[in-house]
């Protein structure tokens, strides 16, 4: 049916021929070194245009000749020439810091004029997004736009970073933005795979961060679902729209060198406590878990007294570690345990590019190479980019492009979260009083047999343990490893075919083809039960993602005031993934030797692996009718594919008034005035290969006590997830209201969008009653919304040739809610004790935990001795998302010397600290160092008094029955512990937070003398600082960070590795 | 126009079509097993419903084991979440009653399988609706029941005895034959008709009906070997003794039998139970294990065997209900059969060799006033039973048995139930049940709300 329609459109299209334009305008834009090929040139106040070719000619038909043409071209400032009758205009653009953003790039990778869109859209300029010193272009985003929200899962050098754009749109689904790079999707994955746990393991890369940013042209972020429906079901979260650089220079070789030097250090420090010692109840005690023992002070000061009649450990620089008789040494190691694992990180980037065009064609060459060492010793990120990007022209009708990208990436990442093996659980946990320094060398048992290679830790001080329960930091930073490497290669071919001069054809095709080589290497003796026998497994995660699109697009004028733009086009497709995942465990003998034959026996070596398939076609459209000063969109797609039962059609229509065409407003302040509205469609596909309900081996765990039906025979059970053969997608609808306002000869410039949308039949695992015999079924169950106000300004306050200063800023206040999960009350996003959820009635990700037993009225309901209960169910804690989000910049420019700043702000958003929180149970956070003399006998958590006068370690609170004494048996139950036991509330926190994300000052030199001098013309020289400060009442870490990385689940700390700030120094040199 | 004609041809060209076919079956797990393959895995469901986390807190909510500190040491000041069921509810609706529907429509015609089932299923329920109550079970696993009915306590014993009767008459009529899938007895059918006996015999214990229980415990188990017990291959983390298991991770420390009562009974503590003819040294030996972890004797060594329906539960279900139905002599008899099971060291493997094991016979005096075993001179038959109670507390070690038997006794028999103490000084009274699984109370709305630990289940009223 479908196919018929589409024909039939086709006919429609070719059948048009009839109608053809009246004069022709031609003409050459060119700047001030050569043609530029690709400029856009528009009748003002139409949709109608066209775009120079490589010669940077252009010929244009035009219905009248007192139209006014818009030339534009991205990166520089825009000219209006009234045509006033004549034949040939030709123009030179002129280069702009800050262009007028009046052309933008669509969700088809095609450039229009902003004025005829009624969808919103913002364009972050790609010096605007370099500037920043980000060596990931998702980070650079950070701050740019409204209602956009980035959040860096960690200071990882590569760590991925999480894109929202008006909030959660989906529950279970795909939670990132469709990255549509020139008109082909490009994967944007942050993948777990089958090896590494969301809430603890290493944080993993999320693939856009793959592309060289000094290849990127601009980025156009499209927000709303009308501008995106053409996308259908990729595009409910978004879509970003990058451009990439193509050679235009036609009188000489464009060559512009970059260097970028980073120097990084770790943003937030969690504070320790170094008045008490390991132990518990008071008592100093030797590889205990705890640090509630003595008071250090109290100690006899002097050196410790050993036993060295029996066991001991030898360090690999010969000092010796015995069991400790009597701890007299009052040395703490805070700092020095910190230090053995942080360092300044640092980055340098360098990157080339050659370009130019000739008669026939352009090419662009870039290359690019990053060497990123993070905080944390031995991490480090690498990046090789290399890109081809050429077209050439046949004829008038026939013209080819080709471009073709090489990356490669190699990591090291460090263990983190919760994970006995992570950096911050070993390091934060140790005991104050605990050296950790020496956490390699060989063990004597009592019989003097020694064991070479063994590990050292606060809990296995003189290494008497195979299992130190959690790893010395040193051991996690220097023994383990945790490589990546990551080939990709991307090859995009497009035909282009002009058969007559209305109506041109684009065939485009793309493979975007990667293989990502995970490894993971955990000697002998590293913490955890299979682990502490040696554990090494490899992932290779490879995926192929075809996409090939057919497009036509035509432009005619159905009278003399009607205008009408058609784009038809069909998309197919074809995602392949496969992961294999091999592991050896129970080493052989303690080697590092990373071989599976060598390091386990079969027994012991296991492969898994995992693979998934998708397709899907798309017939899509796109009409754009404009009378006058109104412009018309109508766009859609009718889209099936392989994950759901049936095709869904999503439609979207825009459009936009531009008002201050009228002539009401002629020689007013209002320069120009628009007014949009739009509705639109677009949707998450249901995940891959949920239809059928299938058998699974499987593991029963009740609590850290595993039995695996492998070792008993192996064998099957009926999946506890149910499977459901009606998936259908889910439907994001969207309203947006907008205006977009200029003032003072565009010295002003405000826009403002209220949206709403609501997202029906979201997928999600609904949790059956377990009586069911399933625990799960994935259906179409549920529904949200967001609403919200974005505004975007831009005010010039001074500007004239010498210098200018502007403001710049942005602000989002999004509301999403569940409106309905089928009767299941609570969806966990992320596990945890504390986790981030859906929750009917509340804001989509709130905190979920244990909380404060209360009253009807609301106050704390609290036992005999007036402390805080728990609450025998669990209940919504907090809230992550901030009321608002906004972002404040200024930039100034003095002669060659610029000057940037940019603050950006959330507010009210509610975090788990449950770092904090845990670290009070442990004993070593500042917060639980305290000595207190109370002024009155107080009670503890157990009803013992503790009298007046008599220091001792805690800290005083008053819950509201009067001052109580929250000690050890507070902290280690109600106050602070492991699962649903303490009263998880108690670690949320307003995390409301205003940063200086970035601060930049730049001097460009390119005077007259110094060009003939060197011959370059130009030299920029930029130092940035990025994330130089943070206001937050959260301490010891950036409330940005996201136990679980780039997940729809957010706003919870567990030992998570720290986030950095950098000093940035760039230098470019372009000849 | 030749050049469109290029266009027409591609644009046909293109549209070849969107028909997936088997795109989306799941290219990474079967929708099709042998039944046969889906047996093992409800036997370990039962191994981890009867001898997992749940057991390790009705253990220490029976002064068996000590919570030590994290959630083992909340859970032990009776502090616990619903979450902590969620497992539990998991394994015993999935990991057993959804697969024994696979087993039962695909292999209908094998009774031996059909019955072994139906066993398994009995053993878990059993321990599911004494644990918490009343429960689905009718409606439970349909298809098509979202909210699947909650069945009385009693209704839901009464139904489980009707599927053990339907299991053993299934067994009694087959010859048998070797299954190796069978983890518990590898099909020996005469293992499992005892287990179904022993289990009616528990389940009419967990209601007092002493005489149907005393019936029924004659057909029991009636060797060390029909003993139904996890016998832990113990070479890697998955098929490890789960005690082991917990003991030996990240959870070390978490769990003791420090100072518990139990502890206090048997290593010659004020509260000894040893006496002339008893000496639990080795017992004592075998139960213990510190916060150290990694243990390799005893009961958390990894290899160590998991009691789940034991021959010495037979014995002491015989020898109580035979205390209240029958007669002092049966009823000691029983008893000594025991003493003598436990004296012949067949019951457990020593630590250490040298380690003492006396269990001599005791006679009617040792019950008389001032006996060994009565010396506060109480009724004879309730000092036999109140040693067959500590007998059963102390064997039932491992087993829900020692929680069991307090929640019946707290109710009629306080003279003669283990006076264990409570964890904390702010109870009062001692827990009664499980929280039920907080997924069920998320999406069940036929799920009752409101009830605590510390109320009682139905039959212990």
């Amino acid at each position: 049916m479908i196919k018929k329609q589409f024909l039939g459109f086709c006919v429609l299209l070719l059948s048009s021929s009839f109608i053809l334009a009246q004069n022709e305008v031609t003409g050459t834009v060119s700047d001030t070194s050569g043609p530029l090929p690709g400029a856009s040139v528009v009748v003002k106040g139409t949709s109608k245009g066209t775009t120079t070719d490589f010669d940077g000619n252009y010929s244009i038909s035009l219905s009248s000749g007192d139209a006014i043409l818009v030339f534009s071209y991205i990166g520089y400032s825009d000219q209006e020439i009234p045509v006033n009758n004549q034949n040939t205009i030709n123009v030179t653009l002129e280069e702009s810091a800050r262009a007028l953003d009046e052309v933008v790039v669509t969700a088809l990778g095609f450039t229009v004029d902003r004025k005829t869109l009624g969808a919103t859209y913002s364009k972050i300029n790609a010096d605007d997004a370099r500037q920043s010193g980000e060596t990931g272009v998702i980070n650079s985003l950070a701050g740019k736009a409204s209602g956009v929200k980035i959040s860096r899962a960690n200071g990882d050098p590569g760590a991925g970073s999480s894109i929202q754009i008006r909030g959660a749109n989906t529950i279970g689904g795909n939670t990132q933005p469709l990255i549509v790079v020139d008109g082909i999707a490009f994967s944007n994955e942050n993948a777990n795979g089958i090896g590494n746990a969301a809430t603890g393991g290493v944080s993993q890369q999320s693939r856009l961060n793959d592309i060289n940013q000094d290849d990127i042209e601009s980025m156009t972020i499209l927000k709303g679902a009308s501008a995106a429906a053409v996308w259908g079901s990729q595009a409910a979260n978004g879509v970003i729209v990058i451009t990439t650089k193509k050679g235009r220079n036609k009188d000489k070789i464009d060559v512009s060198y970059n260097a970028i030097i980073s120097f990084d250090e770790i943003s937030d420090r969690h504070p320790l406590q170094t008045n008490y010692g390991q132990g518990t109840g008071g008592n100093w005690g030797q590889n205990n878990s705890r640090s509630w023992g003595d008071r250090i002070s109290d100690r006899a000061g002097g050196n410790d007294e050993f036993n060295t009649s029996g066991q001991y450990f030898e360090a690999q620089d010969g000092s010796l570690y015995y069991p400790i008789t009597a701890k007299n040494s009052q040395r703490t190691f805070v700092n020095e345990n910190f230090d053995q694992v942080f360092r300044t990180g640092n980055s340098i980037n360098h990157s080339i590019s050659v370009s130019g065009a000739g008669e026939k064609g352009n090419i662009y060459l870039s290359f690019g190479k990053l060497d990123n060492k993070g905080i944390i010793k031995s991490s480090f990120y690498d990046k090789i980019n290399a890109s081809l990007n050429a077209t050439y022209r046949f004829n008038d009708w026939l013209s080819i492009k080709g471009k073709a990208n090489y990356i490669n990436i190699k990591s090291n990442r460090i263990q983190q979260s919760s994970n006995v093996n992570g950096l911050y659980l070993g390091l934060l946990r140790s005991a104050p009083d605990v050296d950790n320094r020496d956490y390699i060398g060989t063990y004597f048992n009592s019989g003097g047999t020694p064991t070479p290679l063994r590990q050292r830790s606060y809990r296995n001080t003189y290494g008497s343990k195979t299992n130190s329960a959690y790893n010395n930091p040193g051991w996690t930073v220097n023994e383990l490893k945790n490589l990546n490497n990551v080939d990709r290669y991307l090859l995009n071919l497009e035909t282009t075919f002009k058969p007559t001069d209305w109506l041109s054809v684009i065939a485009r095709g793309g493979v975007d083809n990667y293989i990502d080589f995970r490894s993971s290497f955990f000697p002998m003796f590293s913490s955890g039960s299979t682990p502490s026998g040696g554990q090494y497994y490899t992932e290779n995660r490879d995926l192929k993602n075809l996409t090939f699109d057919f497009i036509g697009r035509s432009n005619f004028d159905l009278t003399e005031d009607l205008n009408l733009s058609l784009t038809l086009g069909y998309g197919h497709n074809n995602k392949k993934r496969n992961s294999i995942y091999a592991e050896a465990k129970g080493f052989i003998f303690n080697t590092r030797l990373k071989d599976f034959e060598t390091l386990a026996t079969e027994a012991n070596r296991i492969a898994l692996n995992s693979k998934s398939f998708f397709k899907s076609d798309r017939f899509f459209g796109v009409a754009a009718f404009n009378y006058k000063d109104v412009f018309l969109n109508f766009s859609g797609a009718y889209e099936t594919f392989s994950s759901a039962s049936e095709g869904v059609f999503y439609p979207a229509a825009d459009v936009s008034w531009n008002f201050s065409d009228s002539k009401v407003f002629e020689d007013s302040f209002l320069s120009s005035g628009k007014l949009r509205a739009s509705f639109g469609q677009v949707g998450v596909a249901p995940q891959r290969h949920r239809f059928n309900t299938t058998f699974e081996g499987f593991t029963y765990e009740d609590y850290s006590d595993p039995i695996d039906i492998t070792y008993f025979g192996g064998g099957f059970k009926l999946n506890d997830d149910l499977g459901n053969p009606n998936l259908k997608p889910e439907i994001k609808t969207e309203y947006e209201l907008g205006t977009d306002l200029t003032f003072f000869n565009n010295r002003l410039g405000l826009n403002f969008t209220y949206y709403q949308n609501e997202i029906d039949d979201v997928l999600l695992d609904v949790t059956l009653s377990p009586s069911t015999g399933h625990n799960n079924q994935y259906r179409n169950a549920g529904k949200l919304e967001n609403k919200g106000l974005e505004i975007d300004f831009n005010f010039k306050l001074l500007q004239n040739e010498e210098y200018n200063l502007s403001l710049f800023g942005n602000f989002n206040n999004n509301k999403s809610k569940v409106l309905d999960l089928a009767g299941t009350d609570v969806v966990s996003l992320v596990g945890g004790s504390i986790t981030s959820a859906a929750i009917v009635g509340e804001p989509m990700s709130v905190l979920y935990g244990s909380r404060i037993l209360r009253n009807s009225d609301g106050t704390p309901d609290l036992d005999a001795n007036g402390f805080l209960q728990q609450d025998s169910e669990q209940g919504v804690i907090g809230d992550p998302n901030p009321d608002w989000r906004g972002g404040l910049g200024m930039s100034a420019n003095y002669k060659k010397l610029n000057f940037n700043v940019l603050f950006e702000t959330s507010q009210g958003n509610d975090y788990a600290e449950r770092t904090r929180f845990i670290l009070g149970n442990f004993g070593t956070h500042s917060d639980v160092g305290n000595t207190v003399s109370p002024s009155q006998d107080l009670v503890d958590v157990n009803g013992d008094i503790h009298p007046a006068g008599t220091p001792t370690r805690g800290n005083i609170a008053d819950f509201g029955a009067g001052p109580v004494l929250l000690n050890e048996p507070w902290y280690r139950g109600r106050g602070g512990g492991f699962g649903s036991s303490p009263i998880n509330e108690l670690a949320i926190r307003d995390a409301s937070w205003v940063r200086l994300r970035e601060l930049s000052l730049g001097y460009t030199l390119n005077s007259e003398e110094f060009r003939k001098k060197t011959k370059l013309s130009s030299i920029d020289f930029t130092f940035t600082g990025r994330n130089l400060a943070l206001w937050s009442d959260v301490v010891g870490v950036d409330p940005e960070i996201n136990q679980s990385g780039v997940a729809n689940g957010f706003g919870i700390d567990y030992f998570t590795n720290p986030t950095t700030k950098s000093f940035v120094f760039s230098i470019k040199l372009n000849y | 126009m030749k050049k469109i004609n290029y266009i027409i041809v591609a644009c046909s060209l293109i549209f070849s079509g969107c028909d997936y076919g088997e795109l989306n079956e799941n290219p990474n797990e079967p929708t099709q097993v042998p039944e046969i393959l889906v047996i093992t895995g409800t036997m370990l469901a039962d191994i981890a419903i009867n001898a997992s986390h749940v057991q390790r807190i009705s253990g220490m909510w029976s002064g068996q084991y000590k919570g030590e500190q994290n959630l083992y040491g909340a859970l032990h000041g009776y502090e616990i979440s619903t979450e902590e069921s969620n497992s539990s509810w998991a394994y015993l609706y999935n990991g057993i009653l959804a697969q024994n529907d696979v087993i039962q429509e695909g292999l209908s015609d094998d009774l031996l399988i059909v019955g072994i089932s139906k066993i398994v299923e009995a053993h878990a329920v059993g321990s599911a609706c004494s644990n918490w109550g009343s429960i689905p079970y009718s409606e439970a696993a349909t298809a098509g029941i979202d909210d699947p009915i909650y069945d009385a306590q009693s209704n839901v014993f009464a139904q489980i005895q009707a599927l053990l009767d339907e299991a053993i008459s299934n067994l009694n009529g087959i010859s048998g034959y070797t299954l190796p899938e069978d983890i518990f007895f590898g099909g020996d059918k005469t293992s499992w008709i005892q287990t179904a006996y022993t289990l009616k015999s528990r389940y009419y214990m967990l209601v007092k009906d002493y005489s149907s229980a005393y019936q029924a415990a004659q057909n029991g188990i009636a060797s060390n070997e029909a003993s139904m017990k996890y016998h832990p291959p113990g070479t890697t983390s998955g098929d490890q003794n789960l005690l082991y298991e917990f003991l030996s991770g990240s959870r070390a420390g978490d769990m003791s039998t420090d100072g518990t009562y139990l502890t206090g009974l048997l290593d010659g503590s004020p509260t000894s139970r040893n006496n002339t003819k008893t000496n639990e040294d080795a017992r004592s030996e075998y139960y213990y294990f510190d916060t150290d972890g990694g243990n390799t004797v005893g009961v958390a060594a990894a290899t160590a065997p998991m009691p789940l329906v034991t021959y010495e539960e037979n014995l002491l279900t015989l020898a109580e209900a035979a205390a209240r139905t029958s007669t002092f002599a049966a009823a000691l008899g029983h008893l000594n059969e025991l003493r003598g099971f436990l004296a012949s060291g067949n019951a457990f493997v020593a630590v250490d060799g040298g380690d003492i094991l006396q269990y001599d016979a005791y006679d009617a005096a040792d019950f008389a006033s001032g006996g060994i075993e009565n010396v506060d001179g109480i009724d004879d038959t309730r000092a036999l039973l109140r040693e067959i109670v500590e007998e059963r507390y102390v064997s039932g070690y491992g087993t829900f048995m020692p929680w069991n038997d307090a929640r019946r006794l707290r109710a009629s028999d306080t003279d003669i139930s283990v006076p264990f103490p409570l964890n904390t000084g702010a109870a009062t009274v001692y827990p009664e049940r499980f929280l039920l699984s907080q997924n069920e109370l998320n999406s069940n709305s036929n799920a009752p709300t409101g009830v605590t630990i510390f109320d009682k289940t139905e039959v212990n009223q």
